[in-house]
């Protein structure tokens, strides 16, 4: 299996330990990855110009298609984005010929062949469980472990088909194959708040709180994660936040998948960024 | 070239490029980017800087200092480690340059006193002086080359003193060559050395002599006629051995200059009763002292300040920086931008650039609009359409650190970037949803009544009226959107509900949806989509009304001064 990996932007200068341990565990699986000359996906153009957000969506699809690739990406935003402009460019003939014809002007174009995956619905169907429960040498078991599932790769399900959208099971899966223990919690396929983080500082934070809270009510001592966004936002919330202590103590830590799968594996820390 | 007047240009020009530099190095100390430099003086930020050097030079990070001179500022290693062109091409300019000015511009004070029998009629000085020309030249072409090789779409920021500057050396260097090949070819120079040194100008009585510089030191005689005999040639090598030897190696070695002098040779005659000698030298020297009074202005700065960036981030390797360090590290930064491209063909949102026509998304940009809103020239004459494409490129960045991580002289670009934003909000020119924010949605579909608005963006959702015609008005979006949920005070929460803004749609009342609060605090976590029973694309939509919203208020936001 070979996939161009599509790391965006937030990884590489936010959350380097992301594309770290995800290489390492796909490593490990027998995945291979190949770097293209990838730009951003468009998902923050696309608060300005439905035209822009494609283009620049397009843009890396057409990258892919010419390497012969398939793409696969750890961040959820960029995956639901991707998702999005090749429905647009399905929907939309006029769109897609402006967009082919900006295309064109690189040198590039687009088919429509180019597959995106993310990265937890590759190792659940793709790589499957099975192979990903053989890898685990230390089974991490006392960890109770909250899965954070993240709008962007659950929602429209339509458009990402990720996993049943009321009722996913593919990362308490994935989860469960590591040792740890997947706990049920009621906001678990809530938003994280980061979007509107930038438009609306206060009502963001009360969004990532009440997530927090929750998780630690119901038990977890881990939200893992599978998307920077996320994890970043939950992170900045527990790190900067004194209410955010007060209200959910500080005992909840976050982890992110590849993570918590190469600890299983028996990798070292070092070896997945942290 | 009268003395006096050669002392008063030279340390006129002197005067002009210390002053320059003394101006541009306190710009470091006073020019503010980012909220955080208001509240750090000028003194404060001196004396850091200070501080700061001496506890480098007297600790661990001294190492880390000496290691960046040598493999970062001497060895260039990070545009080694990036572009092999140009960075031939800059060592090759760098070594040329320094190699003219230690043995050829400062001979008198260097080669002279470190070589008693220093000559620059002999060798190695005569090749040495050509094949440092020659480096300048390529390496100038191979920069060049590489720059063209990095076409981001949009032609590069420049300045009308860079391009003067880049004359200024071209003239240098090829004055020099020329008045050095003149002065191979110039039979009024030969004649100007007899009389010195042998005191005859007679042709006749020189025949030997001028046989010998003829045929081997290519001086072009008008009058020597063919077949000159060997035997004359001897005589005129011996009267050479006694007179002009110890002074004139064989000028081949110039080799440039030597071939020029082939080619200038039919024209030798008409040059000296033209004075190229004196013309020539004239050009040449004041081409030099021109230069040297304008380096400090032009680009040609970052020759002081990228040295200077470079160590400090050598420094910085084990210490964090104070806010004063920061402002003075970032007002540096400035100057030592040499507007190479690399960081904007690396760019994450380059093709977002183009498609949008805005060169302020691109960093190389991005870096002059920061150094002008900092001089206070940005937005002199109040907020115009180049401000709003700035702001625009600014808040468009997705903060991916490849400029920062590219740049060949290591500038802190994402901590410049964050600053500038910083400023620029502060200076009314936010992020979107900041400013959309700032007037109710009555207020801006209030202005947009006034005003006829400028072609929209497609919005193929929000303007068909199959998109929200078989809304029923369930309310199941409002029930699971979360940021109606959280909105729990007036300050903070939502203004309209998904589901009104899904009915002023259906009631034709577009405009009034474009600024409200809903759309722009919209969380985007498709809840009310996925939810909606009759399949209405909600979120979609109010992602389509953000990007109307952006161009029709954007086009009423303001008109002709701060929000």
């Amino acid at each position: 299996m070979k996939f161009a990996l599509f790391v965006g932007c937030k990884i590489p200068s936010r959350l380097p330990a992301y594309e770290i341990s995800t290489r390492a565990v796909l490593g490990r699986l027998g995945v291979s990855l190949v770097d293209l000359d990838f730009t951003c996906c468009g998902y923050p153009a696309r608060n300005i110009s439905r035209d822009a957000f494609v283009l620049a969506a397009a843009r890396n699809l057409a990258l892919a298609e010419r390497a012969g690739l398939d793409v696969l990406t750890p961040c959820k935003c960029c995956f639901g984005n991707l998702r999005h402009a090749i429905r647009f460019l399905g929907e939309d003939e006029a769109l897609r010929s402006r967009v082919e014809k900006a295309l064109a002007t690189e040198g590039l174009a687009w088919s429509g062949h180019t597959e995106v995956h993310h990265l937890l619905p590759l190792l659940a169907r793709k790589v499957g469980i099975d192979k990903v429960t053989a890898s685990v040498r230390l089974p991490q078991t006392g960890m109770r472990v909250a899965a954070q599932y993240g709008c962007h790769a659950l929602r429209p399900s339509n458009v990402t088909r990720f996993d049943n959208p009321m009722a996913p099971t593919i990362f308490e899966k994935l989860i469960r194959a590591t040792g740890a223990v997947a706990i049920n919690w009621p906001r678990r396929l809530d938003c994280c708040g980061d979007p509107l983080h930038e438009a609306n500082g206060p009502l963001s934070e009360r969004i990532t709180l009440a997530k927090l809270a929750d998780a630690r009510q119901s038990g977890a001592t881990t939200i893992c994660t599978a998307c920077p966004h996320c994890h970043l936002r939950m992170d900045a919330v527990l790190a900067g936040s004194t209410s955010a202590s007060a209200e959910t103590g500080t005992e909840i830590k976050t982890l992110l998948y590849p993570q918590l799968l190469g600890l299983a594996m028996g990798l070292a820390p070092e070896a997945l960024g942290m | 070239m009268t003395p006096a007047l050669f002392r008063i240009a030279l340390y006129g020009s002197l005067a002009i490029c210390l002053l320059g530099l003394l101006w541009r190095v306190s710009t470091w100390f006073h020019l503010r980017v980012g909220p955080d430099a208001c509240n750090v003086t000028v003194f404060q930020r001196l004396i850091t800087a200070v501080r700061g050097a001496v506890s480098v030079t007297f600790s661990r990070g001294l190492v880390h200092v000496l290691r960046a001179f040598f493999v970062d500022v001497v060895f260039q290693n990070r545009l080694f480690a990036r572009e092999k062109l140009r960075w031939l091409g800059h060592q090759l300019i760098l070594t040329g340059f320094t190699g003219l000015v230690l043995v050829h511009a400062l001979a008198s004070v260097l080669a002279g006193k470190l070589s008693p029998g220093y000559q620059p009629t002999l060798d190695p000085y005569m090749f040495l002086r050509n094949l440092a020309g020659v480096m300048v030249f390529v390496g100038i072409a191979m920069v060049f080359a590489g720059r063209r090789r990095q076409q981001t779409g949009f032609p590069q920021s420049r300045r009308p003193i860079d391009a003067i500057f880049v004359a200024l050396l071209g003239t240098i260097l090829v004055s020099g060559f020329l008045l050095e090949a003149h002065k191979i070819a110039s039979p009024r120079a030969f004649y100007r050395m007899t009389d010195q040194f042998i005191g005859t100008t007679d042709p006749e009585e020189l025949k030997p002599l001028r046989a010998l510089w003829a045929s081997e030191f290519g001086v072009a005689f008008d009058d020597m006629g063919d077949g000159i005999e060997p035997a004359v040639i001897a005589e005129g090598r011996e009267l050479h051995g006694d007179a002009c030897a110890s002074c004139h190696a064989k000028p081949t070695s110039a080799f440039i200059s030597y071939t020029a002098a082939k080619v200038l040779a039919p024209l030798s005659g008409a040059l000296d009763e033209a004075r190229a000698d004196t013309w020539l030298l004239y050009l040449h020297l004041f081409a030099c002292f021109i230069g040297l009074a304008l380096l400090p202005f032009s680009r040609f700065f970052h020759a002081v300040a990228d040295p200077v960036s470079l160590l400090v981030n050598g420094a910085a390797r084990e210490r964090e920086f104070s806010s004063a360090g920061r402002a003075s590290r970032r007002a540096l930064a400035l100057d030592a931008c040499v507007h190479c491209g690399l960081c904007d063909s690396s760019c994450s949102v380059g093709p977002l650039a183009r498609h949008l026509g805005n060169p302020a998304l691109l960093p190389s940009h991005k870096i002059v609009a920061t150094g002008a809103h900092a001089r206070r020239r940005l937005l002199s004459h109040g907020i115009g359409p180049d401000a709003l494409l700035v702001s625009e490129g600014a808040f468009q960045c997705t903060d991916c650190g490849r400029c920062t991580t590219r740049c060949p002289v290591g500038l802190d670009l994402a901590d410049l970037w964050e600053a500038g934003r910083g400023d620029l909000a502060i200076a009314g020119l936010p992020a979107p949803s900041q400013w959309v924010q700032a007037r109710s949605a009555f207020a801006w579909a209030e202005s947009l009544d006034s005003r006829s608005t400028p072609d929209a963006p497609s919005a193929p959702l929000a303007s068909d009226r199959r998109t929200f015609s078989h809304c029923v008005q369930c309310q199941t979006c409002t029930n699971v959107c979360p940021v109606v949920a959280h909105s729990i005070d007036t300050e903070h929460g939502v203004d309209l509900t998904p589901q009104k803004v899904m009915n002023l749609l259906r009631l034709g009342m577009l405009d009034l949806t474009l600024g409200s609060r809903m759309v722009w605090d919209c969380a985007t976590c498709y809840q009310c989509q996925e939810n909606c029973p009759e399949g209405v694309r909600v979120t979609d939509v109010m992602c389509e009304l953000r990007g109307l919203a952006y161009h029709r208020l954007g086009s009423v936001r303001n008109p002709g001064g701060p929000s």
